[in-house]
């Protein structure tokens, strides 16, 4: 929202040093945020008025004219001009050469210089008014139009802003700072609240003195919920004219385009005291208005043009026959102020805020006014508000008759009160503070406060009772923000140190991300919840039991996820452009629609949710990514403290490869697989070229241990003996088969695998083999004969055992 | 050196104070042996070279362990001069090998060729976390020096705890479809029943209060969703961090300990903030946070819009209505709560200039915050 400085001026006197910072600085500090300080005249600086006295045709140029003018130097300039209304004895705005001038009072100021035009040196330029800024307040009418100041009584040389009058700050507040005061949508609210930051004075608004009589004006409120009042003021004899400049200013300042002169005084009502009002044409409403719902079928055309199908929610604001305006949002085309309009029924009402808001998203149609009537205005803001209009309309027309009105308010608002003790303001405060001191800071803003034994009883002013105030931290609030954030102490809050935090489950997962970056290599990806149908496809996951959105961010990503393997997919996929070689993560949390319960004590029911801990390795060998992949998952146990974790082969995930999978058991149930992306998953999610192998684990199965529990082994009385071997083997014996045949023998006190190897010279359908086997006794050191007999007796058993295939033993 | 010459040379102008008997010249030739000896010592130039000299000299068929057999022949009143000047000689040559091995050992390179060091390190085989993860370990150490808990809520919320119990009022315009993602078939009912992403994370706090009450203190990082129209600084999903502490007559200003502790933490040094006036539904008083402009540090720059001041995060005192919902009473119990974006923070903490960079999962961003 825009403020002019001068308006605020009109309703309180500032301090004389207070600098725009200072404002600026204050009003941020203890009521909204002022996002910036505009200086008009800034913006107009090195821009003078300057007085054409001729115009002659420029000999090279059609559309070019050299004219002299007086800028208030001893000798007239030569500029040219291409402007089609140029006329001796025209007053005009000029950028004289040397001035730094902001082009539509923005951007960085360029310098005016000298310029040969045609042959014909021109110094200077004639402005128009969209070049400065000013095309909403001087419109032109077409586009080589300059802007024309006769109007004006000023001195060539004059600067513009001065001979303006713009001599203007303007404040940009941000409005969602002030979505909670209703009351400061205005100037005269805003300077209520200056007032009381700076201590001084706020200029009431006179009352003024409203006709007896009705003037044939009937009003009826059949919906007081909506409209709790409704103030119609009967004004004769007015014309549809233009505004006069100063009023066309004001408006323009705070971003208002002007209209005409009715309406002209009804907007700057309402950035005056905050409160909207709209004017119609006294023929068209014939004698009665009603305030009603809208009935179904009904039609209205917008001021703009748009033609509503009203709804039985909408509040209209219609004649004997039809609506003549959607409450408190927009006038209708036709009823409204027209150009043939003498007498004018005008609204100074009162619109409950949810209606309002209702409407206005239903059209979707946001006006200044239903911005303010979303907020909560009060009703009793209709006095001040038709106080100042009865003023602007007798000033503007001072052939008009306030011939009648019509004040229609069955229900008061109740001002709200609060009861709240010293002693509680003390204590949140955290210093001292006296009900005289309480009473100083509120009254300026309107409040009532009566102290009765350390209990103070506060009396919010209505334009703070409408939802604002209601309870002792509000009056807190009140008190705190106008004493200045600022002067308070920090104090450092004291803490009982009862016991140490102790939470495994949040230090469980961080030790699983941590292992898995710091000792697995593996990079945290965070993907979104809701995953793209192909993905999901892709992985051959069920959707039955996906929830999805109402409005999903796109139609293809409706569903969320009740897996992480769709979005591994995809994120394999995003870095396959870049990367061939690479190892990527993602703990977080996966939903299904099923099993409702309630978590927190109450009659919510939330759907199960799991945490999901997935990975993806990346390469092209496909036996090193298994080997990699499930020795993460082997070794996770002892750097995350929590059950180890084993292997079998029980249910084959579907995007699983036919042959490399394998489940992750935890005591005995499956909490996760390991495969490979089966060829038909990476198609269909468009791996290409590389393998990858995904795991997925469910995080809330893994069990983190209370404490460490790695167990001390005593170092081997007798040193530990080590042999290699490597025995070609069929292809489809197992590692397990092998090793539990080698722990078999006598003195083995270990058995590790080392590699594998294929090749031409072991020949197809072959592999060979090679691991390592730790000897040992508690008796001595073993000879190098029975280490000997260790390894031969090793290789019998395995020649038993797989049918004299052993071959290459070492 | 100096000395050990000095030592040699000692010796010898006693030997030459020796009478001159019949030996046979074996004196002399000791006398050239050590000389030549000592020459090629000081000569050798490498460890091998020296080794070989030494056998030469000194070794079973060196030229020394010759005399010294020959010792035994000479007259028997020449031996004891003899012996003891070979022994002396041989001494002496020993000696000179180990210095002269010494010396070249420390100069000695292990290493074959010319040595480029400009060649790069092998990077260690590392993966990393996510810059906002570590943002949030980093604001969690912090906190638990403090004593605060980590806590966390299902990220699927109702809209009584993410709007009812938090104060928005039935009209908010966050409770609508348009910023809130609601469930599909749970977006039909109001309150328990109304289902969502939850939009922030403050919901929670009254479910960490309702389950262990209070006085607490805690926090409760996540992620949160908004329907939104994504750009470089809105995302649809995004990350928040916030902190609550509750007790009796909790004041305001001693709030000021949980921003403190997140800004020193981020930026590894104390910051300058200013709580100013800021209205949200489930604190008041509420207020607006600002951290001094940390590029130009107050003056006023481009990055602060020339007010020398950022806003950094919303913190107040919790509303009645909602220690009510979370079962405690407000006459008795008061507190503090701050949220910040931990998406902004790193954004601060990086100079990222792209929010969307986060949910990418473009391993070219990612592998930047090792």
């Amino acid at each position: 929202m825009k403020l002019s400085l001068n308006w605020i001026k009109q309703y309180v006197d500032l301090p004389a040093d207070l600098t725009m910072a200072k404002l600026s600085y204050d009003l941020t500090m203890s009521t909204v945020e002022v996002e910036g300080a505009v200086s008009l005249s800034d913006n107009l600086a090195g821009l003078v008025i300057g007085r054409i006295l001729t115009v002659e045709p420029h000999p090279d140029a059609d559309k070019l004219r050299i004219c002299t003018v007086d800028v208030g130097d001893p000798a007239p300039s030569t500029i040219v001009c291409g402007g089609v209304n140029l006329a001796p004895a025209q007053l005009v705005v000029v950028a004289k050469p040397g001035a730094w001038v902001k082009w539509h009072g923005e951007g960085d100021p360029v310098e005016i210089k000298p310029a040969k035009l045609r042959g014909v040196m021109s110094f200077g330029m004639i402005c128009a008014s969209g070049e400065i800024g000013l095309g909403e307040l001087f419109p032109a009418s077409e586009h080589a139009e300059i802007m024309d100041v006769s109007e004006f009584d000023a001195k060539p040389g004059t600067p513009v802003a001065e001979a303006l009058g713009l001599d203007d700050i303007i404040l940009e507040i941000d409005n969602k700072s002030m979505t909670n005061r209703p009351d400061l949508w205005g100037h005269y609210g805003m300077a209520r609240e200056l007032a009381a930051i700076y201590k001084c004075p706020l200029k009431p608004i006179e009352p003024a003195e409203l006709p007896a009589c009705a003037d044939g004006l009937e009003v009826v409120i059949e919906d007081s919920e909506r409209c709790p009042r409704y103030l119609g003021l009967v004004i004769r004899n007015i014309k549809n004219v233009p505004s006069p400049f100063e009023l066309r200013s004001m408006l323009w300042r705070v971003g208002s385009r002007p209209i005409n002169l009715p309406v002209d005084i009804t907007n700057y009502l309402m950035f005056a005291t905050g409160e909207p009002t709209h004017a119609f044409d006294s023929q068209h409403v014939g004698g009665r208005i009603r305030v009603r719902r809208a009935a179904p079928g009904e039609k209205l055309e917008l001021l703009d043009g748009e033609l509503l199908d009203l709804t039985e929610e909408d509040l209209v604001i219609a004649n004997e026959t039809k609506p003549m305006a959607l409450a408190g949002i927009m006038g209708g085309k036709l009823d409204s102020i027209l150009p043939e309009t003498t007498d004018v029924i005008l609204e100074i009402a009162n619109f409950e805020a949810l209606g309002i808001r209702r409407s206005s998203q239903r059209f979707d149609v946001r006006t200044e006014g239903s911005a303010r009537w979303e907020k909560g205005i009060d009703p009793q803001r209709v006095d001040i508000t038709a106080a100042m209009a009865v003023k602007m309309f007798r000033e503007a027309f001072p052939e008009a008759v306030i011939s009648g009105c019509v004040d229609n308010y069955p229900k008061q608002l109740e001002c709200a009160k609060v009861e709240v003790s010293l002693d509680f303001l003390r204590k949140r405060l955290g210093r001292e503070i006296s009900a005289e001191e309480v009473k100083e800071i509120l009254s300026p803003l309107g409040f009532k406060t009566e102290a009765k034994d350390g209990l103070l009883l506060v009396e919010a002013p209505s334009w703070r009772s409408t939802g604002d105030i209601s309870l002792p931290d509000d009056i807190l609030e009140e008190a705190a923000r106008l004493m200045g954030y600022e002067n308070f102490e920090f104090s450092p809050p004291t803490v009982l140190l009862d016991k140490a935090v102790n939470q495994r489950l949040p230090d469980m997962e961080r030790a699983l991300r941590e292992y898995l970056a710091f000792r697995c290599g593996m990079q945290e990806i965070f993907t979104y919840p809701w995953i793209e149908d192909e993905y999901i496809s892709a992985s051959g996951a069920e959707t039955e039991e996906m929830l999805e959105l109402s409005t999903p961010p796109a139609p293809n990503e409706a569903r969320l996820r009740s897996t992480l393997v769709p979005g591994l997919l995809k994120a394999v996929v995003t870095n396959l452009r870049y990367f061939t070689d690479f190892r990527i993560f993602e703990l977080t949390q996966v939903f299904f629609d099923r099993n409702y319960s309630s978590i927190s004590g109450t009659d919510e029911l939330l759907p199960e949710m799991a945490r999901r801990l997935g990975a993806a390795f990346v390469g092209s060998d496909a036996r090193a990514l298994f080997r990699e992949a499930k020795g993460t998952l082997e070794y996770m146990h002892r750097a995350v403290q929590m059950e180890p974790l084993s292997f079998e082969q029980r249910e084959k995930p579907a995007w699983g490869d036919e042959k490399l999978w394998v489940n992750v058991i935890r005591g005995g149930e499956i909490i996760g697989a390991l495969a490979l992306v089966s060829p038909r998953c990476a198609k269909a999610a468009g791996i290409k070229r590389s393998l990858a192998l995904i795991f997925e684990l469910d995080v809330e199965k893994l069990v983190p241990l209370p404490s460490r529990q790695n167990v001390f082994s005593h170092l081997p009385a007798y040193p530990l003996a080590d042999f290699d071997l490597s025995i070609v083997f069929d292809e489809n014996v197992r590692w397990e088969e092998i090793e539990a045949i080698a722990r078999k023998a006598e003195l083995v006190r270990d058995v590790k695998f080392i590699d594998e190897y294929r090749g031409a010279q072991i020949g197809a359908g072959k592999k060979s083999v090679t691991f390592r086997t730790w000897v040992g006794s508690d008796k001595g050191t073993l000879t190098s004969e029975q280490i000997e007999n260790v390894s031969k007796q090793v290789v019998k058993k395995i020649g038993k055992k797989f049918g004299g295939d052993v071959r290459g033993a070492q | 050196m100096a000395a050990a010459a000095g030592g040699i040379n000692m010796r010898e102008n006693e030997r030459t104070n020796e009478p001159q008997n019949g030996d046979g010249g074996l004196l002399e030739r000791l006398e050239m042996i050590k000389e030549a000896g000592l020459e090629k010592i000081a000569k050798s130039t490498l460890p091998e070279q020296l080794q070989l000299v030494r056998a030469n000299l000194l070794g079973r068929k060196g030229e020394l362990t010759d005399i010294l057999k020959s010792v035994g022949q000479a007259a028997p009143e020449l031996r004891k001069v003899l012996g003891q000047a070979a022994n002396e000689v041989k001494q002496i040559l020993g000696d000179a090998v180990e210095r002269r091995g010494s010396e070249l050992l420390e100069n000695l390179s292990a290493f074959e060729g010319e040595a480029d060091i400009s060649v790069p390190g092998v990077e260690p085989f590392q993966g990393g976390l996510h810059p906002v993860t570590q943002m949030c370990y980093d604001l969690n150490d912090a906190f638990r020096s403090l004593g605060f808990e980590i806590f966390s809520e299902p990220e699927i919320t109702s809209e009584k705890f993410a709007f009812d119990n938090l104060n928005f009022a039935p009209e908010h315009p966050a409770r609508e479809s348009m910023d809130t993602y609601w469930l599909k078939g749970h977006d039909e009912e109001r309150g328990a029943k109304r289902l969502c992403l939850r939009p922030h994370l403050t919901g929670a706090s009254v479910r960490y209060l309702r389950e262990h009450g209070a006085p607490a203190r805690f926090v409760y990082p996540g992620r949160v969703y908004r329907n939104e129209t994504t750009d470089a600084r809105h995302e649809r999903a995004f990350f928040q961090y916030e902190a609550l502490i509750v007790d009796k007559d909790f004041s305001f200003a001693s709030g000021m300990v949980l921003i403190r502790t997140i800004l020193e933490k981020v930026f590894g040094h104390e910051v300058d903030v200013r709580m100013r006036v800021g209205f949200f539904p489930f604190v008041e008083p509420g207020f607006e946070i600002d951290m001094k402009c940390q590029v130009c540090g107050g003056e006023g720059c481009r990055v602060c819009k020339h007010v020398g001041w950022i806003e950094v995060m919303p913190g107040g005192t919790p509303h009645p209505n909602v220690l009510r919902a979370a079962g405690l009473d407000p006459a008795v119990w008061s507190g503090f709560y701050i949220n910040i974006g931990l998406d902004r923070l790193v954004m601060m903490r990086y100079g990222v200039d792209d929010v969307r960079l986060f949910h990418s999962a473009d391993l070219r961003f990612l592998k930047q915050f090792k």
